[in-house]
């Protein structure tokens, strides 16, 4: 599988720092922000193939972040992470386009599957065009 | 299965009067696009019961085929007029919103002393509020329900995807004192379908399921690869269970057994549309008292009509 583009959203700066690190050590070319404007904000100027997105934001939240993403660059994958799983807004999030809604904390390996897989339904989609 | 009987047909003509006449209505006062959305759904429906008609005295397997047919056109009609009015209604909707909003910014902003009459004001523009958004909840729904989301089809480890929803279900089912039991047949294949749309129903059926115990109980999901190779899900709970004269509508839209105003009565009807869309089959069975259980069954890969993925 080759390199992707990906856009981490997280409010803790903590966990933000490491995740970025960790996957771009993995190879992946990573960017991190801390809210959902700032996600939209970066989305407007850099193509990017798969964003992972924390549901509990202050400000915009991960599910009105994901509305918006979805509303403006539908061919993004977007992996939700919650750090308090709630049903509710798993479905919500699986309803509005998500590819995948993870509970944290999630081993790295098992979070990059996911993308991977996230990315190739993203290069699948783009081919059926 | 028996045939159709009187009082159907009577309905079906009855309905395509009442639609004609809306149609009618709606076109002389100016919405053209609602009006003709009437008029197909007319013409269908008058369609339909032409061929009720017809269609007495054909064996039940025949018929039963031809029902399925028409369920399918009358659905996909449906879901095209009713996404126009979900779009019709979006607008309205937001403007009510935004005004209730104002109109606390306005309250805050006059610096009205504090007094009961206010305090009742408040209260009714949250909710306002409130219910546009649960017109909202609805409207999302009915947009779900007729978007056509052509599946996506990649290598799918179903258990795993099963493990995930359950887990995310489970906190909470926990919290009820509802217990969720996995029996997942070890080594089955890696199927072809659509991820994400599996986990939107997988998510949805656990959730009603947990609903339906309410507290103390079990919900049991399994799967298993049937003789012909397809891979089976069930889904089965320890709840109340659906009274037979009602589980025939369960997959209808706008059929719930809920209470009011906690679900829309689109999430079986949405997922049905996602496992038809799979190439798969889903059914509900119940005895009252006795719970309910869902069977999923799925191709290992979608017939033809569904395009591949590339990567193996």
């Amino acid at each position: 599988m080759d390199k992707f583009r990906v856009l981490v959203v997280d409010d803790e700066e903590d966990f933000l720092e490491t995740i970025v690190k960790r996957l771009r050590d993995r190879g992946l070319e990573t960017h991190g922000v801390l809210s959902g404007e700032k996600a939209l904000q970066f989305l407007e100027g850099q193509d990017t193939d798969v964003v992972v997105l924390d549901v509990r934001m202050p400000g915009m939240d991960g599910i009105e972040t994901l509305k918006e993403i979805k509303k403006r660059k539908p061919g993004i994958e977007v992996i939700m992470l919650t750090g308090h799983a709630s049903v509710e807004s798993g479905i919500q999030g699986m309803q509005l386009g998500a590819f995948d809604y993870v509970m944290k904390p999630v081993p790295l390996d098992e979070l990059l599957d996911k993308m991977r897989q996230a990315y190739e339904r993203k290069v699948i989609q783009e081919e059926q065009l | 299965m028996s045939g159709p009987g009187k009082t159907d047909r009577l309905i079906s003509y009855l309905t395509a009067i009442l639609l004609f006449g809306a149609a009618v209505f709606l076109i002389i006062s100016g919405n053209t696009v609602l009006g003709l959305g009437a008029l197909c759904l007319a013409g269908l429906s008058w369609f339909t019961s032409r061929r009720l008609l017809r269609r007495q005295g054909k064996p039940d397997r025949e018929w039963l085929l031809d029902e399925r047919l028409l369920q399918t056109q009358k659905l996909a009609a449906m879901g095209e007029l009713a996404a126009g009015v979900a779009h019709e209604i979006n607008n309205p909707l937001a403007i009510i919103r935004q005004e209730a909003e104002w109109t606390g910014q306005v309250l805050r902003q006059a610096e009205i002393p504090e007094t009961p009459q206010l305090a009742e004001v408040r209260d009714s523009l949250r909710e306002i509020v409130q219910q546009v958004d649960r017109a909202r909840d609805i409207t999302a729904g009915l947009l779900n329900l007729a978007r056509k989301r052509e599946p996506v089809i990649q290598k799918v480890d179903l258990n795993r995807l099963i493990r995930d929803m359950a887990a995310l279900v489970e906190k909470e089912a926990k919290a009820s004192n509802i217990q969720v039991i996995r029996r997942l047949q070890e080594g089955l294949p890696l199927i072809e379908s659509d991820a994400p749309l599996l986990r939107q129903v997988i998510l949805n059926l656990l959730n009603n399921a947990r609903q339906a115990v309410g507290k103390d109980g079990s919900i049991t999901i399994s799967t298993r690869q049937a003789q012909d190779r397809r891979i089976v899900i069930t889904i089965a709970d320890t709840g109340s269970g659906i009274p037979p004269e009602l589980i025939r509508h369960i997959f209808d839209p706008f059929f719930t057994t809920k209470e009011p105003g906690t679900g829309t009565g689109l999430g079986l009807a949405i997922s049905r549309g996602i496992i038809h869309s799979l190439g798969g089959d889903i059914t509900a069975a119940s005895r009252a008292g006795e719970g309910a259980e869902f069977t999923i069954s799925l191709p290992l890969r979608p017939e033809t009509g569904v395009r591949h993925a590339a990567t193996a």
